[in-house]
């Protein structure tokens, strides 16, 4: 795909396929063009995707060129759908799709413009990483509340994302989107943290700026991790803020795009927690690479698994209604029955 | 002993610390103050401050060491560090130094893979105990890592 912000300052989507012969016309990450030429025989198209030239369209010294008749308007660059919200840009092959906001729905339109809150967004860099996995398997990890509170080490011990924390878990009414809200707790044994095997109560870091948190956003969550259908991962982890887009690759793997972002009115203070906390995040992370690395081993063991096998999601119940506690699969739950009736299954 | 030769043997003893499973004694190869970063190309390249892995003092090189070694939860795995076209120049009483680095990954029913290679950009100075860096940039040129860098480079 091609994303591209017109003179008229509106941004629009394209295939990233010359109408001629489907050769890619950009292969740069980002940067700026003031129209596409594709190098194999030089059609040339504007900003708006119009077919603008080509060379020898009149032939050369009097033979052969393209056909009188020929419609430049026709062979334009292939439009996609594009919504922006809030410095946020989406993008829908589908003319069915509905808009954004009614997509989201009121409830998941509220959680993303917490986060996307109007002030003008600043990138502080992309990762990538290629993940062996079914691209479900990091929806799926995003939307279940226990495991956050049994493999990641730093999650437990520090109490950033822990079900004995208060915490909710809000759905739209298909189930697909998701958001896990909860509140930093202490580094203490209690109730819950007695069953974790990774809780390490003596465990203290040497530098312990990396989780210098402060609180950047009203209410009293401190990590909201958000899920949308089919392809995004919004997470507010403290002062890390980040969007991951699922890129599937077929049904055993997938590339995960992080962006890291922050606000053009942060200081250089606000800039470099960010930036610190930005460790526990993305294909190096002290949490996340925990999560790329036990879905890549999920799948390894799916592989080989009977054709009947089946997980079990019955933790908090066999319900699909939000709730005021994290320690349940409700949102595996939702997620695989919105999928269901999706793909009609 | 040429600025090269020093710089070889102190490379060749970075890999052994990494590849041979001692990360405890990786932040020794650091003196305080101190700088780690890994970075893609790409960030570097646009002037985005975003690192994979960053540690800005000898104690986030021991929590970074400590969770690699202890706290997440990887797949086994072997890695092998090749750096060649070691280069250094020595300036009022520090070296700015660089390489090539490549690191090969084997995990288990795998072939070995190619994780990453890049480049290193380095400071050291000279201590009692021998070459130490001051600071250590990994500016890694494929922007898409397979799967996941789980210790540092």
């Amino acid at each position: 795909m091609l994303v591209v912000r017109g003179e008229d300052g509106v941004i629009r989507g394209f295939l990233n396929r010359c109408a001629h012969r489907g050769v890619q016309l950009c292969q740069e990450a980002s940067g700026h063009v003031r129209q596409f030429r594709c190098p194999y025989h030089q059609w040339t198209y504007d900003l708006d995707g119009r077919l603008m030239g080509m060379p020898f369209r009149h032939g050369v010294k009097g033979v052969g060129g393209m056909p009188a008749e020929f419609d430049f308007s026709q062979h334009g660059l292939m439009p996609i759908r594009i919504a922006v919200r809030r410095g946020g840009v989406f993008g829908s092959l589908n003319a069915q799709t509905p808009e954004l906001e009614a997509y989201f729905g009121e409830k998941m339109l509220g959680f993303y413009d917490r986060v996307f809150d109007g002030r003008e967004l600043r990138v502080l860099g992309y990762s990538r990483q290629r993940l062996r996995a079914n691209w479900k398997l990091i929806l799926e990890n995003i939307k279940d509340t226990c495991h956050a509170s049994l493999l990641h080490v730093f999650f437990v011990t520090f109490g950033l994302f822990r079900v004995d924390n208060p915490s909710k878990v809000r759905m739209d009414e298909t189930g697909l989107h998701t958001a896990l809200i909860s509140e930093r707790g202490r580094q203490e044994l209690n109730e819950g943290t007695r069953q974790m095997h990774s809780f390490k109560q003596q465990l203290a870091l040497q530098d312990p700026r990396l989780l210098d948190t402060v609180r950047e956003f009203p209410g009293d969550a401190t990590v909201i991790m958000h899920t949308f259908w089919p392809n995004l991962i919004l997470q507010q982890q403290s002062n890390t803020l980040a969007t991951r887009q699922i890129v599937a690759r077929g049904p055993r793997e997938f590339d995960l795009h992080w962006t890291f972002f922050g606000y053009a009115t942060d200081d250089d203070e606000m800039t470099r927690r960010r930036l610190r906390q930005a460790n526990l995040m993305g294909p190096g992370g002290l949490v996340s690479m925990d999560d790329g690395e036990i879905i890549e081993r999920a799948q390894q063991s799916f592989a080989a698994a009977a054709a009947d096998a089946a997980g079990i999601n019955e933790m908090g119940g066999r319900d699909y209604a939000d709730c005021d506690h994290m320690v349940t699969d409700v949102a595996l739950r939702a997620f695989y029955r919105g999928y269901r009736n999706v793909m009609g299954l | 002993m040429s600025l090269r030769e020093e710089l070889e043997d102190f490379y060749a003893e970075y890999s052994e610390v990494i590849d041979g499973g001692a990360l405890e004694r990786w932040p020794d190869l650091f003196v305080e103050p101190c700088l780690y970063r890994i970075v893609s190309k790409e960030n570097h390249d646009k002037g985005l401050p975003l690192s994979l892995m960053l540690c800005e003092s000898v104690g986030m090189l021991k929590d970074r060491a400590q969770a690699s070694k202890e706290l997440n939860v990887y797949a086994p795995r072997a890695w092998r560090h090749s750096i060649t076209q070691v280069r250094g120049r020595e300036e009022g009483g520090t070296i700015a130094a660089q390489a090539n680095f490549m690191v090969l990954e084997s995990l288990p029913d795998q072939h070995t893979r190619i994780l990453c290679a890049g480049r290193y950009r380095d400071t050291l100075v000279r201590t009692e105990a021998g070459l130490r860096l001051r600071e250590k940039i990994c500016i890694y040129d494929a922007a898409l890592i397979p799967g996941s860098i789980v210790m540092p480079l």
